[in-house]
């Protein structure tokens, strides 16, 4: 069971997050990405052995998404994690 | 009795009863099993898996290998415990396992003869003709010979629970250096916890007759244990296996309570900044020809059932000890028992074998001149040297290195949280043990900054014995509880086995409930004197967690029953229940189902309520929807890139039906989205996906669109939503006397209203999943009980009937609504669902980019259609598939679709169903048959469009 | 030497000195028609049937631990082919077929054994769209049944149909065929017979490099030298991203582990393979004795082949829902292996945008049971270089196309499949 730093509440059991997958930068919404663009943003280069950064969701607790960094061959994390605004 | 008349710790004033195999036995508090067994002089326990040699016990710990029993208690009976780690109890019935008919007297003895044909991976190479055998014949019968005890097939009803704890210093073992480490960092004010896996603390100090500080070892023990438990940082738990280590400091333990108390065993699950790993070492055997016999025991055991059970554990030993020191050890605690020594052998001296039925009876060697020797003997004292319980630290993933001095796998250096120290990285002697673990503690404190860096040099690990013993031919058991032997070791070498992992899995070599802890290390020595590789090249397997087996019960704690998820009920649960209402568990969700009336079938019940929606008033409880308020400047803008529909103009006061796309331009949700102002909007999501809408939302607002002032409330549990729907429900809704107009020109369809019924704070949807006239009723959660009941007072001179999810269901599929994980199954766009139009071709949105993918664009996709019976009449079987072509003789068939939902129409009282078909929006008219084998039915189906009553929408306006 | 109960009885006699190895060794060639990246039963199996089905044999298997060590070694040896979707079931129960005489045609007892699969569901809805795969099954050619009370009980003396559980259990789809096959004998089945035809398997060989010119495969580079091919198959499971990655694919997927467990071996106590669906966990008894059980993926990235302990509460607390007694027996050993998940769950085999480098990944927690099709299949897109049809489905480029094979309808979430 994972330990990930939640910098609203600290250190917490991974059993209080969901899971949202590597951290992935959406093309924008505004008419001119092409499939292409969204196949390469949604499926592919998602997959570092090493450090990856993923989104997790802290759903019993402050129901923020929150950024790790961490290495997926080890599970080390490597950043104190930042979250995003709202 | 084989007891001695005084010492040990043991509670001679108190006397408890067991029994063996039905035999009466006595023991004491204090005692196992397994002392208890000896000291009635009962050595012969066993028998063995695969050649049914009788077998003894062997060790004094979790490392043993053999002695396996079933132990029945007033819970019922548990298989596969090793008599050394049972504490004995009042009333134990322990019965010995894999034997017929009895322990003394066993036909399954008679496999032995057929030995070498059972050599290892036997199975493999035979057992395939004729071609079904394996499994009719074969198989049945090697599963009966397979297994060791039977499991009490009664339902566990026993308690268990589960914690957690969190400390800065977690020791694992209490023996010298645990206690020791334990000392040094609660000294210093850390909070520190002590596991041990005995019932008391001290390790093998309690079956030593060493002095540290002029004082006996297990008087030191207690000294230390007093100290420990007087600190108040300090957490001592006995009876407590640390099972394995995970992630990021988490030891997880099982802690065994004692009988009588509430749960029979906890898991804890402790995070610890830095982990002691004091678990000590485990014994050797040796490897020689008949090393199996009962009676022929690790060295360390016998001193701990002499010293520390006062067992009288035989008559005439033979020691074979390695090391000179622990060879000196072991014959004193023998003589101290009054064990006679027959022979004390020499190191380089060659076991040839042993003698005895059903315990040893001699032993014969060849002595270092080359003379053959043999003495009569009812005990062997074997040891080959120690190996380190590296285990917590080896299943992490980091391997463990053979290290040539000290002939065993020990930890390398790390940097994680958890240190090896003392025994388990190859220290062995006792003052160095108490300085290695004081030393170990200094250094995590250093590390937590709770402690000045100290300049201290561990000591080093201790070297091995000089020489070890020779070893005849014959069969010589590496894994005494897998029956493997030196042979089927080399015939693994022989046959291509060669690496170590495919050794084991070959041989079976250190895959028993033991885990091999008494024949990994030799396994891998058999292995490098057959090859004569370096056995520092030869590695070893993957060190897998449970360290010991622990029970099933203690891993599910309080999860069973209807208790294994918590239930969701809507506000409206207790209002319904007393109409009479059938629940159904749905996901999280207790749902209502029907509501019958007395003598009615769910199926009458089901009519009964469709009609009244069709025809007068029903209500219906909406409340498992998620609702999401969204609020902000830039909300609509929000939530048009959220559906894909474009609804920029909806005025306030309005909804619209929205559809949501997955980025890949699948359909995700369906749900509603209502203007509450400029600014506010309240939105729906399907009860199956309330909570991962309510995600996508925060995921969008926070991390993919943070520019977007907008701001996101979950308010699903806030409002209890009731709908009433059918041809009276305006007239119900002006009876609850509302604050607001609710004529037709007032409240049309696709409209909502925020204000009062009869004072009660409501927001009110005309919206409608049954095609008939209907308002969805939000009130705050804690006023759900009176609005139900006005609403079913008020409904009365309509016969208002309540209703609930089948006919819910039935009432969507005479429309043609969709059902999420059913028609909306995760596979289907759009226009698949006949909902194409609602794709705005002016904007952008989720999933735009990807719904244009050639395949997702393709005109002959399968369609949702609707089907009719083709006679009119008869009963279209659920789940069906369609084909062109009547149903063949039993081959492989062509299939164009299948069927989402099928039933017999109240309204229209004939057949209709929904389906998908390839190509299905050009294919009305056709006639398909509707196969299903299942049923035992295929029927011929006209298709039509989706939707078969009032496919004008007029009811709505009514 | 054939394996026979004569063989065995013959052997005894002279101290089982004589067996062979199952692999010969040999030395490395500068040159091979094919190279297998990845000695598991996909790898081992598409050798096997190469020379088999095709006479081709100038084949080498490379293989960077032992074989069959990867994910053949830790799944839960559950084969079936209870799909919905025509491509996955087409596939694995064209396995099936296959893994019923497999032990005869590579003189291996693989020991599969047909206990019958139960897929459980948990309300009437959901029976109902078991019923919607089960007609699919046998309209395409399978065995499938759908079994409800006394029935069920029938077939499963020791399935808890009480109800007083938190999801009961409203019916079953059974497929008899399915069932269980001793994994590690898979690897080692083939493994002899690819070797006895001439096939060189190299064990703690890896790939290290892949080297293309124009647009076409050259060589594979492994430690011990480099080896020209006119083509090679990279099927290493766990390792697909990494090694896809020496030739410069990025492939769709996400590596997650999985976790399986066993009990203490004790007396058979259950015979048929059972899957629990409100949350997945699924049990059968080995023949050893011990309980096998497994669930879903930890659902996060991960090749540390560790996982979350919590994955494992949640299987048992699941497996006691059907079986009350369960907790009367003990945990002796769980592990974990590294599942490659595509964007829709399913495979990815066929040719990649490099000529003469065919993939076959992306199995997820499910390859074990569609071993035989693979290299079935495998062996005859080597050997003609035309897709055959139980392939086509699972082209490498589909996810760009979107002919998606998404049984779960889950999507582009490999942490949720």
């Amino acid at each position: 069971m994972l330990l990930i730093p939640c910098p609203h509440c600290g250190p917490r059991d991974e059993g209080e997050f969901t899971y949202g997958g590597p951290k992935s930068r959406l093309p924008a919404l505004d008419l001119t990405a092409d499939t292409q663009d969204w196949h390469r943003a949604l499926h592919v280069g998602r997959n570092a052995r090493g450090p990856l950064t993923e989104i997790w969701y802290h759903s019993s607790g402050c129901e923020t998404w929150i950024e790790v960094t961490r290495d997926t061959a080890t599970h080390q994390i490597l950043n104190k994690a930042k979250g995003g605004s709202t | 009795m084989s007891r001695l008349s005084d010492g040990g710790m043991i509670d001679r004033e108190t006397t408890l009863n067991f029994t063996f195999d039905g035999q009466p036995m006595v023991g004491h508090p204090g005692d196992t099993i397994a002392s208890a067994l000896l000291a009635n002089g009962q050595h012969l326990v066993a028998r063995s898996i695969k050649y049914h040699r009788p077998r003894g016990i062997m060790s004094a710990g979790l490392e043993e290998p053999s002695a396996l029993v079933t132990v029945k208690d007033e819970t019922g009976s548990t298989p596969n415990l090793k008599v050394t780690e049972v504490s004995l109890r009042d009333g134990l019935e322990v019965s010995s396992q894999n034997n017929w008919p009895s322990l003394t007297h066993d036909r399954g003895a008679t496999l032995a003869l057929g030995g070498k044909s059972l050599s290892s991976g036997f199975y493999y190479k035979t057992f395939k003709w004729p071609r079904k055998a394996w499994q009719t014949t074969y198989a049945p019968i090697i599963r009966k010979a397979a297994g060791h005890g039977e499991v009490d097939a009664t339902p566990d009803t026993a308690l268990y629970d589960k914690r957690r704890k969190a400390c800065d210093v977690l020791v694992i073992g209490s023996g010298a250096t645990g206690l020791s480490a334990a000392i040094t960092a609660a000294q210093s004010g850390a909070t520190t916890i002590v596991l041990e896996q005995d019932s008391i603390l001290g390790g093998t100090l309690l079956s030593s007759d060493a002095t540290i500080a002029e004082q006996t070892a297990t008087h030191w023990a207690e000294d230390a244990a007093d100290a420990l438990v007087s600190l108040s940082n300090v957490t001592v738990m006995t009876s407590t296996l640390a099972f394995g280590q995970y992630d990021h400091g988490l030891v997880q333990a099982v802690e065994q309570q004692t009988a009588g108390s509430a749960a029979r065993s906890i898991l804890w699950k402790i995070r610890a900044q830095k982990i002691i790993l004091a678990a000590g070492a485990i014994e050797r055997p040796i490897v020689f020809p008949g090393n199996d016999r009962p009676g022929i025991m690790l060295a360390g055991a016998l001193q701990t059932y002499v010293r520390r059970f006062a067992v009288v554990p035989g008559k005439r030993a033979v020691v074979a000890v390695a090391e000179p020191n622990a060879r000196a050890d072991t014959i004193r605690a023998l003589e101290h028992a009054g064990v006679e020594i027959a022979a004390c052998l020499n190191a380089g001296d060659q076991i040839l074998s042993t003698q005895g039925r059903l315990r040893v009876s001699g032993l014969t060697w060849r002595n270092t001149q080359g003379h053959r020797q043999k003495v009569t003997c009812d005990l062997v004292a074997m040891s080959a040297g120690w190996m380190p319980t590296a285990h917590l630290f080896a299943q992490m993933g980091q391997p463990l290195e053979f290290d040539a001095y000290t002939q065993s796998l020990l930890p390398p250096q790390t940097d994680g949280p958890l240190r090896p120290v003392g025994g388990a990285r190859g220290v062995l002697n006792l003052r160095d043990c108490i300085a290695d673990g004081k030393i170990a503690a200094h250094q995590v404190l250093a590390e937590l900054q709770m402690h000045k860096h100290l300049s201290l040099t561990p000591p080093a690990s201790t070297a091995r014995p000089p020489q070890g013993f020779g070893s005849g031919k014959g069969k010589a058991f590496v894994d005494f509880q897998n029956d493997v032997t030196r042979d089927d070791i080399a015939l693994a070498q022989r046959e291509g086995y060669t690496d170590i992992e495919l050794t084991k899995r070959y041989t079976t070599l250190g895959m028993g409930t033991d885990q091999g802890k008494t024949s990994w290390t030799n396994g891998i020595l058999e292995i490098a004197a057959l090859t004569g590789e370096d056995p520092a090249k030869i590695g070893h397997t993957t060190y897998r967690p449970a360290y010991s087996p622990v029970s099933l019960g203690t891993l599910i704690g309080t999860e069973v029953g209807e208790q294994m998820l918590p239930t969701r009920r809507t506000p409206f649960h207790g209002g319904f229940e007393k109409l009479g209402c059938v629940y159904q568990t749905s996901g999280d969700w207790l749902y209502s189902r029907y509501f019958p009336k007395a003598g009615e079938t769910m199926e009458q019940a089901i009519t009964r309520e469709c009609h009244a929606v069709r025809r007068g008033l029903g209500c219906v409880d909406m409340s498992t929807l998620g609702k999401i308020d969204v609020k902000g400047p830039d909300a609509l803008e929000f939530l048009s890139r959220l559906y894909c529909n474009n609804f920029a103009k909806i005025k306030v006061g309005r909804l619209r039906y929205a559809l949501m796309l997955r980025e890949d331009g699948y359909v995700f949700d369906d749900g509603t989205i209502a203007r509450l102002s400029d600014t506010h909007f309240m939105v729906t999501a399907t009860t199956a996906n309330a909570g991962s809408v309510w995600r996508h939302m925060r995921k969008s607002a926070q991390l993919d669109w943070p520019e977007l002032d907008v701001v996101l409330t979950s308010v699903s549990d806030h409002w209890a939503s009731l709908a009433i729907a059918g041809p009276h429900a305006r007239n119900l809704l002006t009876a609850l006397n509302p604050d607001f107009d609710v004529s037709r020109p007032g409240f049309p369809f696709a409209s909502v209203r925020a204000g009062h019924l009869g004072g009660l704070p409501v927001r009110v949807f005309s919206v409608s999943f049954s095609g008939e006239l209907s308002y969805e009723i939000n009130v705050p959660a804690g006023f759900a009980d009176t609005l139900l009941s006005r609403v079913i007072a008020g409904g009365e001179q309509w016969d208002i009937t309540p209703y609930g999810l089948e006919t819910l269901d039935v009432l969507r599929i005479e429309k043609g609504h969709l059902s999420i994980g059913t028609e909306v199954d995760g596979r289907r766009t759009p226009a698949d669902l006949g909902l194409g139009g609602m794709v705005s071709h002016t904007k952008d949105f989720v999933g735009r980019a990807l719904l244009q993918r050639k395949a997702l664009q393709k005109d002959n996709r399968a369609q949702l259609v609707g089907l009719e019976s083709k006679d009119g009449a008869t009963p279209i079987p659920i789940a069906a598939h369609l084909s062109t072509t009547p149903l063949g003789n039993g081959g492989p068939m062509q299939t164009c679709g299948y069927l989402t939902a099928a039933i017999h129409s109240p309204t229209l009282d004939h057949p209709i169903a929904l389906a998908f078909l390839e190509d299905g929006q050009n294919r009305t008219g056709e006639v398909l048959w509707a196969h299903s084998p299942i049923a035992g039915k295929s029927v011929q189906v006209r298709v039509t469009a989706p939707c078969a009553y009032d496919p004008k929408g007029e009811r709505l306006n009514a | 030497m054939s394996y026979s109960g004569l063989s065995l009885l013959s052997n005894a006699l002279t101290g089982n000195t004589r067996w062979p190895s199952i692999i010969d060794v040999s030395d490395l060639q500068k040159s091979y028609d094919i190279v297998i990246i990845g000695g598991g039963g996909h790898g081992l199996a598409t050798a096997y049937y190469l020379a088999q089905n095709h006479g081709i044999k100038n084949i080498a298997v490379i293989e960077s631990g032992w074989i069959g060590g990867g994910n053949t070694a830790r799944n839960t040896t559950i084969v079936r082919s209870d799909y919905l979707l025509n491509s996955s079931f087409a596939l694995k129960n064209f396995a099936l077929g296959l893994w019923d005489q497999l032990s005869q045609d590579l003189n291996f007892n693989l020991m599969y054994e047909p206990r019958g699969y139960v897929d459980l569901a948990h309300s009437d809805g959901e029976l109902e769209h078991f019923t919607l795969r089960a007609n699919a099954m046998r309209l395409g050619g399978a065995d499938a049944q759908i079994l409800t009370g006394d029935a069920l009980q029938a077939r499963v003396p020791e399935l808890d149909l009480s109800g007083a559980q938190r999801f009961p259990i409203a019916g079953a789809l059974v497929q008899e065929a399915g069932g269980v096959v001793r994994h590690d004998a898979v690897a080692w089945g083939f493994a002899r017979a690819a070797s006895k035809a001439g096939i060189h398997i190299f064990q703690n060989c890896p790939a290290t490099g892949i080297i293309i010119q124009n647009g076409k495969l050259e060589a594979i580079d492994t430690p011990q030298g480099r080896i020209r091919c006119g083509q090679a198959l990279l099927s290493v499971a766990g390792a697909s991203c990494e090694v896809a990655g020496l030739a410069g694919l990025d492939l769709p997927l996400n590596s997650i582990n999985v976790q399986a467990f066993v009990t203490e071996p004790v007396k058979p106590a259950l015979d048929a393979v059972v899957n629990y669906n409100a949350g997945l966990s699924y049990i059968s008894q080995t023949d050893k004795g011990e309980f096998v059980l497994g669930g879903a993926t930890d659902g996060y990235s991960s090749f540390a082949r560790r996982g979350s302990f919590e994955r494992i509460e949640d299987v048992l607390a699941r497996a006691a829902q059907m079986f009350p007694f369960l907790p009367r027996l003990r945990l002796m050993r769980h592990w974990s292996g590294t599942a490659d998940i595509t964007m829709d769950g399913n495979a990815i085999m066929g040719p990649t945008p490099i000529n003469g480098l065919m993939i076959n990944g992306g199995w997820g927690y499910a390859g074990f049971k569609a071993t035989p099709a693979v290299g079935h299949q495998m062996a005859d897109l080597l050997a003609t270089g035309q897709v055959p049809d139980l392939m086509c489905p699972f082209s490498y480029d589909r996810f760009e196309i979107g002919t998606e094979q998404d049984d779960g309808g889950i999507g582009p979430y490999p942490w949720l499949h």
